[in-house]
């Protein structure tokens, strides 16, 4: 059902000896959205999903697929996810096909018959019996990819699936997740490639140290600390007549010009209040943060000393 | 947990290195036959030609070698062929079967596609002791064509053939031998996270424990008492067969030395003991270690 929550985290907390590699992180992930999980190295992402699959035990705190706890039934909640990690490791001596067999085999419920299906989506099916040793990156990364579609599940985590990939080969990867969306599924992506992020993920959380510091949708986080430059002539009285007008949350006076920090559909009353006013901008322009900037300013600190994950 | 054993037997039936061994089982137990044989008729065409000389003794030594190698005697010298080789192949197949699932990284993909660590342990333990009795198999056939084959090449006598009981009843205790170094190799593997290590720590155990005991034994049949709690003893007593031949890295089968061996039921109970203790071990540790994703 489009809109359920299918994986929840609650509180999650993981604890190295004295590092805190994750501190009470909530998450949602709904059927139908994909959210986007990032941070800096070491913020916490791959040993939040790790918990998530039960890999790593958590401190404190909880995982949930399809309303399952992970801890106490593992087996039950992970036949619906499907999920690839950072570093894509299968069996060198076999082909990509006996991998995805041999997974096939542990999956059940059909799973064998999806793997030619599958090897033709991703693109491997012209070396499916070439052994995964003699694979590239990105053969890797696409055999990644089809592991987690086995089961059909109606989760998909994805750790950095673009890894090596040329441009051609992340663009259809990014359109393979917009497709898995479409399908009713909730995918749960980690990747360092913004750009990748921001044009496929409904929703992204940003962590740092562990911890969230911001989500929501791509708009939300990204016109947070959005603005409008306004080229005015007489910019002190001018802000003060800009203050006044609903949805501005900050007034920055320059020379001969404001910063107004407001909702980027606030354009038109901001001109309306200065025409009114005798008043006219030579130029309102607003200025939108990309996901880049958001995440760059958010993860400063944390890139400057980064922490083991 | 059955999807889990599948999905290993597949792997495993993929893999160059059990067919390899059974290979080396198959080819090495019928040369073994072939090169005793070869040497002691060599032996003996040089006493009978005066080449070297016959001492009182030398050739009943000698008649009774040959007499090991007949189709009568496989569950003594050709099953002690398969335990001796046996040990150390399956040392390296059990610390190579665990350690490079860590190696290469495969157990955490397992585990995320939905394998449970205690599934995963038990469908590699499965598939291990399967293979250890498949291994014995081909390496007892082997034998027996061995045995054939020499006593076809040397006129040998054939007569009463082989005694298949006795023959399976030597290659089961065989087998059970091997569990307690193979559990030996997997505790290593899994704490170590590393087939090398795995591997190295149960040839080391495999052969020092045994030379160890069996010097103390000599110097003082009283240190008897304190080495027959050890592995390589136990295994010799169980691999013991009445007719004379014996396994175990070092010990023989007759003799004062084998005569402080320990009962079989004591040894039996040892090797249990052992085995449950490694397995514990490696269990404990495998249960208890988070997986990391990088």
């Amino acid at each position: 059902m489009t809109g359920e929550v299918v994986l929840r985290t609650s509180g999650l907390v993981k604890r190295f000896g004295a590092l805190t590699a994750v501190d009470g992180l909530d998450l949602e992930v709904r059927r139908g959205e994909v959210v986007g999980l990032l941070g800096p190295n070491g913020a916490g992402k791959s040993t939040t999903i790790g918990m998530v699959l039960g890999l790593v035990r958590p401190t404190a705190g909880r995982a949930e697929v399809m309303g399952l706890d992970v801890a106490t039934h593992r087996q039950e909640a992970l036949a619906a996810v499907g999920a690839m990690l950072e570093v894509t490791t299968f069996y060198p001596y076999l082909s990509g096909r006996d991998n995805l067999a041999a997974i096939a085999i542990l999956r059940g419920r059909g799973a064998q018959g999806r793997i030619d299906a599958l090897l033709e989506r991703l693109g491997l099916a012209q070396r499916a019996r070439s052994k995964f040793r003699t694979y590239s990156l990105g053969m890797r990364q696409r055999l990644g990819v089809a592991s987690t579609l086995l089961a059909d599940p109606a989760v998909v985590i994805l750790d950095e699936p673009a890894n090596g990939l040329d441009p051609a080969g992340q663009r259809e990867i990014r359109e393979l997740i917009r497709e898995l969306a479409q399908e009713d599924r909730a995918v749960l992506l980690a990747s360092h490639l913004l750009h990748e992020v921001e044009l496929v993920c409904d929703r992204v959380i940003v962590v740092k140290k562990g911890t969230v510091v911001t989500g929501g949708t791509i708009a939300e986080v990204t016109h947070r600390d959005s603005y409008f430059r306004i080229d005015v002539p007489d910019a002190t009285r001018a802000a003060g007549l800009i203050r006044a007008v609903p949805g501005v949350r900050e007034v920055r006076v320059l020379e001969g010009a404001l910063d107004v920090v407001a909702e980027m559909d606030r354009g038109a009353e901001l001109n309306r209040a200065l025409s009114a006013a005798g008043i006219y901008a030579s130029a309102i322009v607003p200025t939108a943060s990309t996901l880049e900037d958001v995440f760059l300013e958010l993860t400063e600190e944390e890139r400057s000393a980064p922490a083991a994950s | 947990m059955l999807r889990l054993l599948r999905s290993e037997a597949f792997r495993l039936q993929r893999r160059w290195m059990p067919w390899v061994l059974l290979l080396i089982i198959a080819v090495g137990a019928v040369l073994v036959y072939l090169l005793i044989y070869t040497s002691v008729n060599a032996q003996l065409q040089a006493i009978r030609n005066g080449t070297i000389p016959d001492q009182p003794g030398t050739r009943t030594a000698i008649e009774q070698t040959v007499r090991q190698l007949r189709p009568d005697r496989v569950q003594a010298f050709g099953v002690s062929i398969v335990n001796g080789i046996g040990s150390i192949m399956l040392i390296v197949l059990a610390a190579s079967h665990i350690g490079t699932e860590f190696g290469w990284g495969t157990l955490r993909t397992l585990l995320a596609h939905g394998a449970s660590r205690s599934g995963f342990f038990v469908a590699k333990l499965a598939t291990l002791l399967i293979f250890a009795a498949v291994f014995a198999l081909v390496g007892v056939v082997a034998s027996i064509a061995g045995s054939y084959l020499t006593a076809a090449i040397g006129g040998l006598e054939t007569s009463p053939g082989v005694d298949l009981p006795a023959v399976a009843s030597a290659a089961a205790r065989g087998v059970f031998a091997f569990v307690p170094y193979m559990a030996l190799a997997v505790v290593f593997a899994v704490w170590s996270r590393s087939a090398g290590a795995g591997i190295a720590a149960g040839l080391v155990a495999y052969f020092a424990e045994s030379i160890v005991a069996g010097i103390l034994v000599s110097l003082n049949r009283d240190f008897a008492t304190v080495v027959n709690y050890g592995l390589s003893r136990n295994v010799a007593s169980i691999t013991r067969v009445t007719v004379g031949a014996s396994v175990g890295p070092a010990e023989g089968g007759a003799g004062s030395v084998a005569s402080t061996l320990p009962d079989q039921g004591q040894a039996a109970l040892v090797l249990v003991t052992y085995t449950a203790l490694f397995l514990a071990l490696a269990w404990w540790r495998l249960r208890a270690r988070d997986v990391t994703v990088s």
